[in-house]
């Protein structure tokens, strides 16, 4: 017999509840499985899948020490501490904690940090930073409970504060600011990658799942700066040396090879430790005063003007002119520092005597030979502003350069009063980096290069030079103007110092002393004194500019600005081991 | 006890070449749903153990892989911390101050030799 449920029956009525029952559950898994299946995947993923940043290494700088690439800025990984208060307190061990780390961290502590330890607003609480490795494993074999660390990678500085001001700083958010840091963030900050994986309850990635992402980081260059650590050394000491005998505010220099552009040294005192960067109270410090002041350069800028007038045949070295001290160009008289030169003089004689009148005579003989008229302005300003790249930005890779001023002669304030004083270097702006760049190309044959910190990169521990760049603008004069310049320089530094030179070398160089401009005019009581010049044998080797200035104090070039360049020129001669001639 | 039966098969319905064995055994042993259901059960269970295994040694790995990976960040700080260290004890001050440099003197003359 076929056993059959009776309607209405108790076994039936249970039958119908169960069918129910599931019918419900199935129901709400299908809700739950396909109708939700998205929704609940991303919530364990959102459990179970870790998204982490895989942070990318920063590029370590370099600096050069003759051939050999030496390392200037390196990466440390140190150790932020903080504490768990809540935990602290419910433990009591806040004094035991307080002694570990006035023991071992000793100076990274935070001040009174015995009272964060107990705070109670708080269950995170910095108690001590930049602690260094072997500081922090002497801290967690102590297993102090409610104390962690945070790894944090910083820059280290083992030369100290060697070319502080042309490497610039990291700040704490990993930011390059200032110097080649702030302008080459992004090539040495690389790129980071990313991690997308599911983890276990301690974070560790666990291969299981398909949906796992690793994209690996792409580490930041590491970069071989031209600058030579050894005449880095010195250009600082010395600036340093003659800043403090003198008085001086401030003192800059750069030296450069005039046939490549490449910059070996530049620096300016005062400087600041980049280690210590977040201590400098005056923020002007952080500022490399050699791309960044602007200043008017005074008779250094008589070297281009007689450039551009050998260049356009206005006139040579030996051509004279009637000095008589003051000359009139519409309502001023510009008169000499150095009277007494009177009479039927060469260019040359005014070159050593630095005599104004001399130099605007040649601005003259660029136009109509009587005043500074349209065409000579022109020319002018086609020399230093378009050939010379004065008051124009070099492009040097350093961060904060500014470009300064020349009035076009276009402008109505681009006249011949201006014209006239741009002659000897005033009434226009520029930076040493611009003087000094523009002067390399008067002395290596007329080609204009542009300045340059980098030298290459070290990749896998390999230096890898970059190749020589071309000039940014070839022949902006002729090789022979660059040669009776040279001539003339070499002459007018031997007729005054020359004796202070090595011997067997060729010298030249250029004084300047600029007055500051002041309300309707330029204080006779401030000005910036200043040296550019070169050095070699048989052809010049090194460029060196250097400006002394100081608040309310009259410096000389010759007597302030030059001796720091005899100084550094003789020893140039030697470490570079050039050869005298003959 | 069982038996054993011969089948002719034709070759139109079967791919045998000449010569090869054109007998088969045939099981006398019959195996029931219930028996079916069990194997297939035992057989899901073999394989999801199998899978359960593997899956163990891969996330065993993973903690292996974790570990190196612990070590080689730590012997990279330790690397980091010597380059750090050399370049200090190389760094220009360090030899300046040093003990050899302090008993230098200046050249007094450089001479050249002529090629």
């Amino acid at each position: 017999m076929k056993p059959e449920l009776l309607h209405g029956s108790r076994s039936r009525i249970l039958a119908g509840v169960v069918l129910a029952i599931t019918a419900i559950f199935v129901v709400r898994l299908f809700y739950l499985q396909v109708i939700q299946h998205d929704h609940y995947v991303s919530l364990a993923q959102s459990e179970q899948v870790k998204r982490e940043r895989l942070p990318a290494t920063r590029g370590e700088v370099y600096a050069m020490s003759g051939d050999q690439p030496v390392k200037l800025v390196l990466n440390e990984t140190v150790y932020t501490v903080f504490v768990d208060p809540a935990i602290i307190i419910e433990s009591g061990h806040a004094s035991d904690v307080a002694k570990v780390m006035k023991d071992i961290a000793g100076g990274n502590v935070r001040p009174r940090f015995e009272d964060l330890l107990v705070a109670k607003d708080s269950r995170y609480q910095i108690i001590a930073n930049r602690v260094t490795r072997a500081q922090a494993e002497k801290i967690k074999d102590k297993d102090l409970s409610g104390v962690g660390f945070q790894a944090v990678s910083q820059r280290v500085y083992p030369e100290g504060q060697l070319a502080a001001q042309v490497l610039g700083f990291v700040n704490a958010e990993g930011a390059g600011n200032y110097g080649l840091e702030g302008f080459m963030n992004s090539t040495l900050s690389g790129t980071d990658g990313r991690l997308e994986t599911v983890t276990d309850v301690s974070d560790i990635p666990l291969t299981v799942g398909g949906r796992n992402i690793r994209e690996p980081a792409v580490n930041g260059d590491n970069l071989v700066l031209t600058i030579d650590r050894n005449i880095q050394g010195k250009v600082e000491e010395v600036i340093k040396a003659h800043g403090q005998k003198l008085g001086a505010d401030l003192v800059s220099a750069v030296a450069m090879d005039p046939k490549t552009g490449k910059i070996l040294a530049m620096a300016n005192t005062p400087s600041y430790n980049p280690a210590e960067y977040y201590k400098v109270t005056d923020g002007a410090l952080f500022n490399n005063a050699v791309i960044s002041k602007t200043f008017e350069p005074g008779s250094t800028i008589k070297t281009f003007t007689m450039s551009a007038a050998i260049d356009t045949n206005a006139a040579r070295a030996t051509d004279t002119f009637n000095n008589t001290d003051s000359i009139r160009i519409d309502d001023y008289t510009i008169g000499n520092a150095t009277k007494g030169k009177t009479g039927n003089i060469s260019f040359q004689t005014a070159m050593e005597w630095s005599l104004n009148t001399g130099f605007v005579t040649l601005g003259m003989r660029m136009g109509d030979g009587k005043s500074i008229n349209a065409t000579a302005r022109a020319t002018i300003y086609d020399y230093f502003y378009n050939r010379f790249h004065l008051a124009q930005k070099t492009g040097v890779e350093l961060g904060g350069e500014v470009a300064g001023r020349i009035v076009p002669p276009e402008q109505s304030d681009g006249n011949a009063v201006r014209y006239s004083n741009m002659t000897f270097g005033q009434g226009m702006d520029t930076t040493l980096m611009q003087v000094a760049a523009g002067f390399s190309s008067l002395v290596n044959g007329g080609d204009y290069y542009k300045p340059t910190v980098l030298a290459g990169k070290m990749v896998n521990g390999v230096y890898e030079e970059t190749k020589q760049a071309a000039p940014e603008q070839a022949g902006v004069i002729t090789q022979s103007t660059s040669q009776q310049l040279r001539d003339m320089i070499y002459k007018a530094r031997a007729s005054s110092i020359g004796n202070r030179d090595k011997q067997g070398y060729e010298i030249g160089g250029k004084t300047g002393t600029a007055q500051i401009p002041s309300a309707g005019g330029y204080s006779d009581s401030e000005t910036i004194a200043s040296y550019v010049g070169y050095g070699g044998a048989e052809t010049p080797e090194y460029v060196i500019m250097v400006s002394v200035y100081g608040k309310d104090k009259v410096f000389q070039g010759a007597r302030d600005a030059s001796p720091i360049f005899t100084e550094l020129s003789n020893w140039m001669l030697d470490y570079l081991k050039i050869q005298p001639k003959g | 006890m069982s038996q054993t039966n011969n089948y002719y098969v034709s070759r139109r319905q079967q791919n045998w070449s000449r010569n090869q064995n054109t007998t088969r055994f045939q099981s006398a042993v019959k195996l029931g749903p219930v028996a079916h259901t069990v194997l297939v059960a035992l057989m899901i269970i073999v394989l999801g153990l199998i899978y359960v295994t593997q899956a163990t040694r891969t996330t065993g790995y993973d903690y292996e892989a974790q570990k190196i990976d612990s070590q080689i960040a730590e012997y990279n700080e330790q690397k980091s911390e010597l380059e750090v260290e050399n370049a200090r004890l190389t760094a220009l001050e360090t030899i300046k101050n040093s003990a050899v440099a302090k008993e230098m003197t200046t050249a007094t003359s450089t001479q050249y030799v002529q090629e």
